[in-house]
């Protein structure tokens, strides 16, 4: 058998008996994508509360018509108190309602809330629509009334098209599952690229096993394929168990539909073998630098931030170039969001990136190869 | 036989090693022996070819450790300065897996991992795992980790540290019974006792350079002291380091 195989199976066993190892591969790709279905849960049950809503109103005895309008529209008056911390939302009424209408003079209808009470948002919104869309409708009869078209007033009338598609408007919260994903192949096998690395430097075994008489090259070579069967692991948890818990999480209530095909997935799963190689041999390439697990953890938690930067700003500046599509991580980013779009993937693009995400692998394994050779990282002098 | 020729080694400004010429022969044990810092662990490590010499050879059977060291290697049992072992491995599959590295396969690998598990006595020991073994039997470990592939040469980087005398005992037997066999056996202390005991050639190192080379006993004439240690002293022309 070849050396790097054997080193391969040896490293594999080794970290799969290193419960810490495990835990850490599947921790992340477990609780990782609860907790964001969680999140997703109670955001949407917030935009899609279909309970009235309740508010003070004073003087309602003036404007029962107002009042009817507002509980078509599911605001009523409350009959409770409101708790002490939170600022009541208030209607008050004038006196003079009746005789401003009549007269069609403008009446002076006061809405005391807080509006930076980020949880009353909607329900301050429900009750601003409702008053205005009253107040459009008195203008209306009163239009039509002095035998005035009420389209005078709207010289310009937006028309607006939604062209969200329902899977793009999930790409939009489904962006951050998918940087999530992304990550996954960078935590899963983190523990064990430490482990095999400086572990192996720490515990004293460095300098035998470079004592054999095998390649550092075949050496390093299967510490990065031990590795990554690690981060691929954790991925192929994480790609399992998203559409599994996200069927729990009631999307289309917001419009939204996302389905994970088989194919889908398979094709996501292609994608990040070329990342774990990358992101395992990055991890190596730096914790064998490190004289201890201690100095690495730290080293390679600094190196965690590059690919969550750069995936969560792709993410969220709406960065668009097509240069994205061709380098290591932001080409399987565009991949993943192409996927879930429902658009046609650019196979060009995910073809380079894949190569490219490759050849930086090699290149780093080869690296750490050469490294291994020279005394002066393997004695730390 | 592992020759040394003229090796010099230096590490930034300090001077390692400079001019060390010695050989060990076959079916002998020779000790390589100096206070602290004088510089065997770095022979040794250039004789397996970890650390590259600035000049001079380190030969294994006319192979050069510095321009071929996969194949120097492979003539080689190594029992390094430090040794760690996998904890999470069994002591068969530790040294079943350097066995592997040796280019071992199927049974000729699972003759020799036997082989060697029973020739330490360490059979009781061969399915559990390493961790919290006591020093004389992580000792044996390392030894059957170096022994695996029956190699020609033995280095042995100080093995007796750490040791009671029962293990260093075994170690010694251990040791006789590859001589036997006609390995050459090289191996450095810095305790007396041992090397009296133990080596058919003495070198005795200070700063890098050989200060007197022979058996046991020729040392000590040379000196005209009667015991080793005396002689030692004599020799590297103080008693700095020197583990009583």
């Amino acid at each position: 058998m070849s050396a790097y195989k054997t080193i391969w199976k040896k490293e594999f066993k080794d970290a799969l008996r290193d419960k810490r190892s495990v835990l850490a591969a599947m921790s992340y790709a477990f609780f990782g994508p609860m907790l964001m279905a969680v999140a997703f849960f109670f955001l949407i049950s917030q935009l899609t509360d279909p309970s009235d809503v309740k508010i003070s109103i004073d003087g309602k005895q003036y404007a029962p018509e107002l009042i009817e309008h507002l509980r078509e529209n599911g605001i009523v008056e409350r009959d409770t108190d409101w708790p002490a911390e939170v600022t009541p939302i208030e209607l008050s009424i004038p006196e003079n309602w009746a005789e401003a209408i009549a007269s069609a003079t403008p009446i002076a209808v006061t809405l005391r809330a807080d509006w930076s009470a980020q949880k009353q948002q909607s329900d301050i919104k429900r009750v601003e629509q409702a008053l205005q869309a009253y107040s459009a409708q008195i203008a209306n009869y009163r239009l039509i009334l002095r035998g005035i078209d009420p389209r005078v007033i709207q010289p310009v009338q937006v028309a607006k098209q939604d062209m969200a598609t329902r899977g793009s408007k999930a790409a939009l919260i489904m962006g951050s599952v998918l940087v999530f994903i992304l990550l996954s192949v960078f935590w899963s096998g983190m523990n064990v690229a430490i482990d095999i690395s400086a572990g192996e430097r720490e515990r004293n075994s460095l300098e035998f096993l470079l004592s054999q008489p095998v390649s550092s090259q075949a050496i390093v070579i299967g510490k990065v394929l031990a590795a990554s069967c690690f981060a691929l692991f954790g991925a192929m948890l994480s790609l399992i168990l998203i559409p599994i818990i996200f069927s729990f999480v009631p999307l289309h209530q917001i419009g939204m539909s996302v389905d994970f095909s088989l194919e889908m997935l398979l094709i996501m799963f292609l994608a990040l073998v070329p990342l774990a190689l990358l992101a395992t041999s990055l991890q190596l390439f730096v914790s064998f630098r490190a004289k201890n697990f201690k100095e690495a953890q730290t080293y390679i938690s600094f190196l965690l931030i590059i690919p969550m930067a750069a995936s969560f700003g792709v993410e969220f500046a709406r960065l668009k170039t097509p240069l994205l599509y061709y380098l290591p991580l932001t080409g399987q980013h565009q991949t993943f969001l192409s996927l879930i779009r429902g658009e046609t993937v650019n196979w060009l693009g995910a073809g380079v990136s894949a190569v490219f995400t490759l050849v930086v692998a090699v290149l780093l394994t080869y690296l750490i190869g050469r490294m291994l050779k020279s005394e002066k990282t393997v004695f730390g002098l | 036989m592992i020759e040394v020729k003229s090796i010099s080694k230096s590490f930034k400004t300090v001077s390692a090693l400079s001019e060390l010429t010695f050989s060990a022969r076959d079916g002998e044990i020779t000790g390589l022996l100096g206070p602290n810092g004088a510089g065997k662990t770095t022979c040794l490590r250039i004789i397996y070819g970890l650390l590259r010499a600035d000049s001079g050879q380190a030969l294994i059977e006319s192979v050069d450790a510095n321009r071929y060291p996969l194949q120097a290697r492979s003539n080689l049992g190594i029992f390094p300065d430090k040794f760690g072992l996998y904890e999470r491995l069994t002591v068969r599959e530790q040294v079943r897996y350097f066995g592997e590295l040796h280019g071992l396969q199927a049974e000729q690998l699972e003759h020799s991992v036997d082989n060697v598990i029973e020739r330490l006595d360490i059979a009781s020991l061969a399915d559990r795992k390493s961790a919290g073994f006591s020093q004389g039997q992580r000792m044996k470990v390392a030894l059957a980790q170096a022994l695996v592939h029956n190699p020609k040469h033995l280095i042995l980087d100080e093995p007796s540290r750490g040791l009671d005398v029962m293990s260093t005992r075994i170690l010694r037997d251990i040791l006789r019974e590859q001589r036997a066999a006609g390995t050459c056996i090289l191996f450095s202390s810095h305790v007396m006792q041992e090397v009296a005991a133990l080596c058919d050639r003495v070198v005795v190192m200070a700063a890098g350079k050989v200060a007197a080379e022979g058996t046991p006993d020729e040392l000590c004439q040379l000196t005209g002291e009667a015991a080793l240690e005396d002689a030692f002293v004599k020799i590297i022309g103080s008693d700095e380091g020197i583990a009583a």
